[in-house]
């Protein structure tokens, strides 16, 4: 039944959002060819609101992921839409799973179609050399490999917006059980609780750091002179510890779903 | 077959008394079969329960019957129907010189008056 | 299986903020009838129905349907209607059907189309496009083309035209079978007392009555509509 319910999400999800990947990479393709033109003062004009309608049209698109997963959720979950969603014959389980699934897959998305858009926009071998350049000199002063490097810091991104995303879930779900202004309460327990999951992590590492004194260097300095050899143990530990938290808060988002509702 | 129920009486004894009149009319015959409840209720549009209930009364009068497995016919005996018909026609005739008799009409003049009308 | 009852509620409560909506709420309601749900505005007919369709959780109680506790093999089996509109309006009406088609194993897409088209509806339409009015119609269509065991109408009739009432009516009924009870709630009583079997009097959040119409009507020689202005001097 996950995969009908992700159906349905992934339609509504592809109706929204489409607008903006379709302007993003409009108004890079516009940028593109408005910087191969002559430039005349005019042409600079309209290339310089080109650039900007498309970092707009981005910004628009990360924002809309994110904003579109909660009120989808919300909707489906608590609105007049939720008269159908409760009443279908599947678990709350599936419910959330597909929720949860739907977040995902448009995160990955919507990632995709801005790294597109940048790359239709800007991509010419000067630039490609500057920015690999760039990160040559992290990763070798870092002492790790660029894929690793580039692999990380994706997973991490990755990982920090879907415990971002799931806390709004489980801040929706415990802001709908009030009585009264479930909105303002979903925003409230939605943030309490990315705190809270922040603090978690922090706490987690501190008490890995207990264990690795490579790890605990970084609790003690004020600098921000990383030992070599942490960066990767950090990386690895926290993408874990992201991995552990996001499992935990959806097991309690089901715990709380399977509760039962109360839908005005 | 549509008509009009008075919300103050159970719908089957109304249904029973329609019944009756078809029955009395000829609207369906004697040893005719007749419809199935469902198709009663569809063009009464009431209750198949209620349908149900209505016919199973008839059925205690003996004004129709069930044969097994082909559904309800009216009875074959036209003598039930005929005394079905006069009863009704009694019970007609006395409201009518009843009625009379209320605006202080005699046996003699009530018959008048029923002839005027009919010619 | 036979005097397995349908639904069967037990002891049944609900609160909010400490405000008691029901109270103690015990029905036992077979299959193969017609029951009107009936009672004033705010008497807690659609909290009742509500908690029957997993909208609401119980503050204590139970309810069975066909001797299983709330849940997927309970909704597989109640097809319910409620008294506002929860279609997603982005959708168009055959995206609909189909999504009735690919959760309910006893939706019937054909009937629903022919009813819609005996409504004139549009199934190429944007719900979006539509008036309130037709949105519940085509509701009401997707709702009577399940072969549900319990239908639970909640206010069908209220702001609806006369034809269209006979209309709903005439769907009722025609769709209604043995195995199958049909709740309506509603507070318009005179128009729908003929068709039901039983009626259900709920007052204050609580269950006042519980009777076969007719042998209601034959009790107090009144129509069901007299004998509810009475009991509740409306």
């Amino acid at each position: 039944m996950v995969n009908k319910l992700l159906k349905y999400d992934l339609k509504y999800m592809i109706k929204n959002m489409a607008i903006f990947y379709i302007l993003s990479i409009f108004f890079a393709l516009t940028t593109r060819i408005l910087f191969n033109m002559e430039q005349s003062a005019i042409i600079n004009i309209i290339s310089q609101i080109s650039v900007g309608c498309m970092f707009a049209m981005i910004v628009n698109t990360l924002i809309n992921t994110i904003m579109r997963s909660w009120i989808r959720f919300r909707d489906s979950l608590y609105k007049d839409e939720s008269y159908l969603t409760h009443t279908l014959p599947v678990t709350k389980n599936e419910l959330y799973n597909s929720k949860f699934i739907q977040m995902l897959i448009f995160f990955f998305i919507s990632f995709i179609i801005i790294l597109i858009s940048l790359f239709i926009a800007y991509y010419s071998k000067e630039n490609w050399l500057a920015i690999t350049n760039y990160i040559k000199t992290i990763t070798t002063g870092l002492n790790i490999s660029t894929l690793f490097f580039i692999t990380m810091t994706i997973i991490i991104i990755f990982l920090e917006i879907f415990n971002a995303i799931q806390c709004g879930f489980l801040g929706i779900i415990m802001g709908n059980k009030m009585n009264n202004s479930k909105l303002g309460y979903s925003v409230f327990f939605g943030v309490i609780i990315y705190l809270i999951a922040q603090a978690i992590i922090l706490l987690l590492v501190f008490i890995y750091g207990l264990f690795d004194s490579t790890v605990m260097e970084l609790f003690k300095t004020a600098t921000i002179n990383i030992d070599v050899k942490a960066f990767k143990v950090l990386a690895i530990v926290s993408s874990l510890l992201y991995i552990l938290i996001i499992f935990i808060m959806s097991m309690l988002c089901k715990k709380e779903l399977n509760k039962g509702v109360n839908i005005e | 077959m549509e008509i009009t129920f008075d919300n103050n009486i159970p719908i089957y004894i109304q249904l029973v008394e329609y019944m009756k009149i078809y029955l009395i009319s000829g609207v369906f015959k004697c040893g005719e079969k007749l419809p199935s409840v469902r198709d009663f209720a569809t063009d009464f549009k009431v209750n198949p329960n209620t349908m149900q209930k209505a016919l199973a009364e008839l059925e205690s009068l003996k004004l129709i019957y069930t044969e097994r497995t082909n559904g309800k016919y009216v009875t074959k005996e036209k003598k039930l129907i005929e005394k079905l018909k006069d009863e009704y026609a009694i019970t007609l005739a006395k409201s009518y010189f009843q009625g009379m008799k209320r605006i202080g009409l005699g046996k003699a003049d009530s018959i008048k008056y029923l002839e005027r009308v009919n010619e | 299986m036979s005097n397995m009852k349908l639904l069967e509620i037990k002891s049944l409560n609900k609160s909010f903020d400490n405000k008691k909506v029901l109270k103690d709420i015990n029905l036992n309601i077979s299959s193969g009838k017609i029951i009107g749900l009936l009672g004033k505005n705010g008497a807690g007919k659609t909290t009742l129905i509500k908690l029957i369709n997993d909208l609401l959780t119980p503050t204590s109680g139970e309810i069975l349907i066909n001797g299983k506790k709330i849940g997927v093999e309970t909704k597989k089996v109640v097809s319910y209607l409620p008294e506002r509109t929860y279609l997603n309006k982005q959708m168009k009406v055959f995206e609909v059907i189909k999504l009735f088609k690919d959760f309910y194993e006893d939706f019937d897409d054909k009937k629903a189309k022919k009813l819609l088209k005996e409504l004139d509806l549009d199934i190429e339409q944007h719900l979006t496009k539509m008036s309130k009015g037709m949105q519940e119609k085509v509701q009401l269509a997707l709702v009577m083309s399940r072969k549900a065991d319990l239908y639970i109408l909640d206010e069908p009739l209220s702001g609806v035209d006369p034809a269209t009432r006979d209309y709903i009516l005439d769907t009722i009924l025609s769709n209604f079978n043995e195995k199958a009870s049909i709740i309506i709630s509603t507070h318009l009583i005179s128009d729908i007392e003929r068709i039901l079997d039983e009626v259900i009097f709920i007052d204050k959040g609580k269950v006042v009555l519980q009777s076969s119409a007719d042998k209601l009507r034959n009790k107090e020689k009144a129509s069901i509509d007299e004998i509810f202005r009475r009991m509740f001097k409306w």
